[in-house]
């Protein structure tokens, strides 16, 4: 397919001069099944005469052909060059053979081809057909009204066959815009059905998490946690997604008890309930860890951005000892002290830590790197030993993080450990939330499909020139 | 790794009588051990948990005396002794301060998270200012 359309963009070289760098598609096709256009439908655009015009213009430029229906795509090479979608989304409809040879020939292509080619209408194609067709949408365009498109386009070719250069650059722009103007639309319908997906997703995944919290089961499948991840795994998920709801509980009653100003007797039930709160995620992970510890230390558990900063399966102390210490103030020197002091006794355990793991990790290679044909089974047993290792890890790591929770609440007062525990949620609250934001970003790339993105080098820098006008999108 | 810190009893100096050695219940051993420095681990040559914790010391800038358990020729009753000790799952690494036992890896940390670990450091004279 793409080798056919280099071929033809080869041949419609051969087109008018100032038009031979705009044309990457299947002239030659075109003319060959003149019945396969007008298909495209522009949806949600008002008919506009300045297309039809332009083509009507664009005609006189039309190269000397042999075939019989070959106007209708001589006109249309100049904005051929803007078709940068060839796959549309359905709005092809298939036409018939209808007893022409060559369109015979197209139509014994696969779906897409004839889709794609479909697709290579170009712009001043879709006007013309709208005209023609758009009361009845059909592939009329095929054999029926072929004839009848044709004579506009004759009529046309005989009424103005001079007054082609004036007005073709600004024909050419014109052309460029709408071209670009539609690109915009297509992404926007694409990124709303995007959005529509993701919803109708969001709500199913809610649907299996509510029915497998009530179960106390995991579902399997294409339930809460998709297909890759082991029962453990999948528990643990279950149960840390019910331990964020929690923890958005625990939140707002500690931002209510600030506000309202409770006695520190108060407010040190509610903090210590939060630490409570901590220490369990740090035992149900420790669990996760016995079944499954490479669910935690690759951090399939959390968000895309909190796992960008993991840290051996969960957060880094010292991280969060140093972006609390911008928001803790007022403290007294003691305090400074203690948080300073905690800041360095973390670094030093966490660096520890690490170079166990690369210890670990460095015999693990060894052993699996050594082991020869005859010894496998032996080498494969000590691998399996040295990886069982892995869970002191994760433990031990979870363990620095829960004793660091412990010492700040031991440092700071009642009301300042609330206002600490409420800084920690929060931040992690909104890492989650970017996750979120970044995997919904309306991208730029949208469209691009399958099979069909088969573009030449001069069609790319139409599209990053035109992308870029609309990259605000 | 044995750079940074004393190796084992039995390729250090030979001051201790055999007799003694021999035929001594593996707890009486780990305590005269654990008494002889200021600070003491027992560990396993193979143990990364072990490295972990000795690049922790190291870190500090304390000099532990280290035993290898697995290099010791009567290493299997040793382990055993310590695991009792330790009252957990793993043997080592085991951490004694000042002849006293601090515990394995979490005590440890948990320690030095807590600003106790420094002080009992100090009063050993591990750790100098």
């Amino acid at each position: 397919m793409a080798s056919q359309r280099l071929g033809e963009a080869a041949l419609s070289e051969s087109g008018p001069s100032h038009h031979h760098h705009h044309i990457p598609y299947s002239l030659p096709h075109m003319l060959h099944h003149p019945n396969t256009s007008f298909i495209r439908n522009q949806e949600g655009s008002a008919f506009d005469f300045g297309e039809l015009e332009e083509a009507i213009v664009l005609q006189g430029v039309k190269i000397n052909n042999d075939e019989t229906k070959q106007p209708l795509y001589t006109t249309v090479r100049p904005a051929a060059t803007l078709e940068m979608f060839p796959s549309w989304p359905m709005r092809f409809q298939q036409h018939t053979p209808r007893g022409s040879s060559k369109s015979g020939e197209e139509s014994t292509d696969s779906g897409s081809a004839v889709n794609t080619l479909s697709t290579t209408r170009l712009e001043p194609d879709s006007p013309i057909s709208r005209k023609t067709s758009s009361d009845h949408r059909l592939p009329p365009p095929q054999m029926d009204t072929g004839s009848g498109v044709d004579s506009p386009r004759t009529g046309g070719s005989q009424t103005q066959p001079a007054a082609k250069q004036a007005p073709e650059k600004t024909l050419r722009r014109l052309a460029q815009n709408r071209e670009a103007a539609r690109k915009s639309r297509l992404r926007k319908k694409a990124y709303v059905q995007q959005l529509e997906s993701s919803r109708i997703r969001l709500t199913q995944l809610e649907q299996d998490l509510q029915r497998a919290r009530s179960q106390g089961l995991f579902l399997g499948g294409g339930g809460v946690a998709g297909g890759n991840i082991s029962s453990g795994g999948a528990i643990f998920d279950m149960e840390y997604a019910r331990w964020l709801e929690d923890d958005h509980r625990h939140m707002s009653e500690l931002r209510t008890a600030l506000q309202a100003h409770l006695s520190d007797g108060d407010l040190r039930v509610i903090v210590d309930g939060y630490i409570a709160h901590y220490d369990e995620i740090f035992r149900l992970k420790g669990v996760a860890a016995k079944s499954d510890v490479f669910h935690l230390i690759t951090g399939m558990w959390t968000t895309p951005a909190e796992r960008c900063f993991l840290w051996m399966g969960g957060f880094r102390p010292s991280d969060l000892i140093k972006m609390l210490i911008t928001q803790l103030d007022p403290l007294t020197e003691q305090q400074v002290m203690g948080i300073y002091g905690l800041q360095q006794s973390s670094q030093q355990a966490e660096e520890a830590l690490s170079q166990g793991l690369e210890q670990l990790q460095q015999s693990l290679i060894d052993t699996i790197a050594n082991g020869s044909i005859n010894d496998s089974m032996h080498h494969m047993a000590v691998a399996l030993g040295k990886l069982s290792n892995l869970e002191g890890f994760v433990r031990q790591a979870d363990n620095l993080r829960q004793q660091t929770l412990h010492q700040l609440r031991r440092i700071l007062t009642v009301r300042q450990a609330a206002r600490c525990f409420l800084v920690i949620g929060e931040y992690y609250g909104r890492l989650r939330a970017l996750s979120s934001l970044w995997a919904s970003r309306p991208r730029e790339t949208l469209i691009v499909d399958d099979s069909s993105c088969q573009t030449t080098t001069t069609d790319l820098q139409m599209v990053q020139s035109s992308q870029n006008q609309f990259s605000n999108f | 790794m044995h750079n940074y810190y004393e190796t084992g009893w039995w390729s250090s100096s030979y001051n201790y009588p055999a007799k003694r050695s021999v035929g001594t219940d593996p707890f009486e051993r780990i305590e005269r051990m654990a008494s002889a420095s200021a600070v003491v681990m027992f560990s396993m040559s193979t143990c990364c948990m072990c490295h972990a914790l000795k690049r922790l010391f190291c870190g500090m800038g304390v000099n532990p005396t280290v035993y290898e358990v697995d290099e010791d020729p009567r290493g299997n009753e040793l382990e055993r002794a310590l695991k009792r000790l330790s009252g957990g799952t793993s043997a080592v690494p085991l951490v004694f301060i000042g002849g006293k036992l601090v515990g394995a890896m979490d005590s440890v940390m948990a320690s030095h998270i807590s600003g106790t670990l420094v002080p009992l450091l100090k009063e050993a004279g591990a750790l100098w200012l």
